[in-house]
């Protein structure tokens, strides 16, 4: 008893980095009994389904490989779930994540929770921690007793890391063919903006500007810092909205929330909605013209200057160290 | 064409926030506003309707009385009318709870499109729109930059991971759209005027045929607590920029972040 599913989502022919991360979690969380069970979907998931094992899954059904909207395999994960009725179903808290976590839930009735960040078994059921009211609680939440027996939980990136060295293959299953109202939503034209945009998600380091630094010319001083540091760039909602950077690389409540190791917050006031998309990271540095800039308050080291000034000077600093 | 938006009052991102004994938000100590994302919802209606493409925007909130300010808010912005659902039993709804509230006033409303903002300042889960649209069986397009509607079809222009792609799907949909539709309009004061005199709609749970037993919501929270309060910055300043770069690198170092 107490199998916990997750959500293995599929791009290029490999799983992403959530897929990997999810099935760490969900072995850890079934690891009492239970089995990690993959739900897996996008280009790849057939082929790669049993490969899942060596992340942590014990059995891997796939709900479909098609190059389709991840919302259109919602009908087949809503009978997977049904028939296999585990204790949770992990989801990404991406948009495709949310939209197939938000389908399960209200097409089964089910207890909802998340973003998580930390997730334990209780008595077969999950116990949830969440930062809510924007990081102005920490709230810990179960499913109601009178709840069904499976609960939906939306993980933030970076809350489980990925298996390393692992090798076990999966037992794979075909989920059977269901049909959903999502099953109508597909892709009419798509463009391509750039040739590649760094997943942030993935970055241990991440170097961050914001409205201070001014233009997109800007910028280039902070890829060569994030170049140094073997990290990628992000960015602010004002720096995405005045065109400076995709909005591919906006952090915060209506961009990507990560969890580095080291945010490094160039020219970045710190305004709430920003606060909430990096909150987590482990260490946060800010430079900033402006001694009063909120971001003081949740920096662990705030350094009052121009970044114009110190970013190719600490560039220049830390090529220097690495040379020696 | 008819679009619904779904308005939600939310704690003001400044108000101080107070659990009640039973761990629910004191909703009524707490200062309130409209979403912020709602109101991209709202702008993103309205210009469809400034296109001729939608002959009615209706605003549609669940909550309690105060609620009706959000309401009001989005109909000084514009649009042709509002309905609340309020009821002492939808106290402490969750997603679940407050997906099936809505799905049942929008069978009433029966509008082509449901419009919402991409999240809730208060709770970031994001699934009310695909729960809602499950419940109603109909399909999701969420977190547009844009919502475009065709004759029998809607649109919505999405992030991917290196570009964008344009989502379709039949009529009826359920839509959510993000803070990239446009900056929402102020509201004038004449259309400030003349939503404070607008006649709302107001329903309880009995009026839209639920049964509040069947309401009961499937989480609970068990503990609320403020998050462990951090260390404050080590501030450094005054430096040159040669002498500051140094000792960000050594603080770094330190921490083993560089070599």
């Amino acid at each position: 008893m107490a199998d916990v599913a997750f959500l293995a989502e599929f791009a290029d022919g490999h799983p992403t980095r959530s897929a990997l991360e999810l099935a760490a979690g969900a072995a850890e969380l079934a690891a009492a009994g239970g089995e990690a069970i993959g739900l897996a979907y996008g280009p790849g998931a057939a082929e790669g389904a049993a490969g899942l094992g060596a992340a942590g899954a014990a059995r891997v059904v796939v709900l479909g490989s098609a190059a389709a909207p991840a919302i259109t395999v919602a009908g087949p994960l809503v009978e997977a779930v049904r028939t296999a009725a585990p204790a949770a179903v992990l989801a990404p808290a991406t948009p495709n994540g949310r939209d197939l976590a938000a389908v399960l839930v209200g097409s089964l009735g089910l207890p909802a929770f998340g973003p998580v960040r930390a997730v334990h078994m209780e008595g077969g059921a999950v116990r949830c921690e969440m930062s809510t009211l924007q990081g102005a609680m920490i709230t810990a939440s179960l499913p109601a007793p009178s709840a069904p027996a499976t609960s939906g939980v939306l993980v933030s990136a970076g809350t489980y890391v990925p298996a390393e060295g692992g090798s076990g293959k999966a037992a794979v299953s075909q989920a059977p063919a269901a049909d959903s109202p999502q099953a109508r939503v597909r892709v009419v034209e798509t463009a391509a903006e750039a040739a590649a945009i760094a997943a942030l998600e993935e970055a241990e380091i991440i170097v961050a500007g914001g409205r201070g630094v001014g233009s997109e010319a800007g910028f280039e001083a902070l890829n060569q810092l994030a170049a140094a540091l073997g990290g990628a760039v992000g960015a602010s909602r004002a720096a995405a909205d005045a065109g400076w950077v995709p909005y591919q690389l906006q952090i915060g409540q209506t961009g990507k929330v990560v969890k580095p190791a080291l945010y490094l917050a160039v020219g970045i006031s710190g305004a709430i909605q920003h606060r909430v998309g990096m909150q987590a990271a482990e260490h946060i540095v800010a430079i900033n013209r402006d001694p009063d800039a909120p971001i003081g308050e949740f920096a662990d080291l705030f350094v009052v200057g121009d970044l114009f000034e110190i970013v190719p000077r600490l560039t220049a600093e830390i090529e220097r160290r690495k040379g020696t | 064409m008819k679009i619904v938006v779904c308005v939600k009052q939310v704690p003001a991102t400044t108000a101080e926030k107070r659990y009640t004994s039973e761990l629910r938000l004191d909703r009524a100590a707490t200062e309130a506003v409209i979403n912020p994302l709602d109101e991209y919802a709202v702008e993103q209606a309205l210009r469809l309707k400034e296109g001729s493409v939608v002959d009615e925007v209706v605003y549609l909130s669940m909550g309690p009385d105060s609620a009706s300010e959000a309401l009001r808010r989005s109909l000084a912005m514009g649009g042709d009318g509002g309905v609340l659902v309020t009821d002492p039993a939808l106290a402490g709804a969750d997603e679940w709870v407050t997906a099936r509230v809505l799905a049942a006033a929008l069978d009433r409303l029966a509008p082509e499109v449901t419009l919402m903002g991409m999240a809730s300042d208060d709770a970031r889960g994001s699934l009310v729109p695909g729960a809602v649209a499950a419940i109603r069986g109909v399909p999701l397009l969420a977190y547009g930059s844009e919502l475009r509607l065709t004759d029998g079809a809607a649109q919505i222009r999405r992030l991917n991971p290196t570009g964008f792609d344009i989502l379709e799907a039949p009529l009826p949909v359920v839509a959510s759209v993000t803070d990239q539709v446009g900056e929402p309009r102020y509201a004038s004061l004449k259309g400030i005027m003349a939503a404070r005199r607008m006649e709302l709609t107001t329903w309880s749970v009995a009026d839209l045929g639920l049964d509040p037993a069947n309401l009961v919501p499937l989480t609970q929270v068990v503990a609320a607590d403020p998050p462990p309060a951090k260390p404050p910055a080590l501030v450094i300043s005054g430096l040159g920029p040669e002498d500051a770069a140094t000792r960000i690198a050594d603080w770094l170092a330190e921490r083993k972040l560089i070599a």
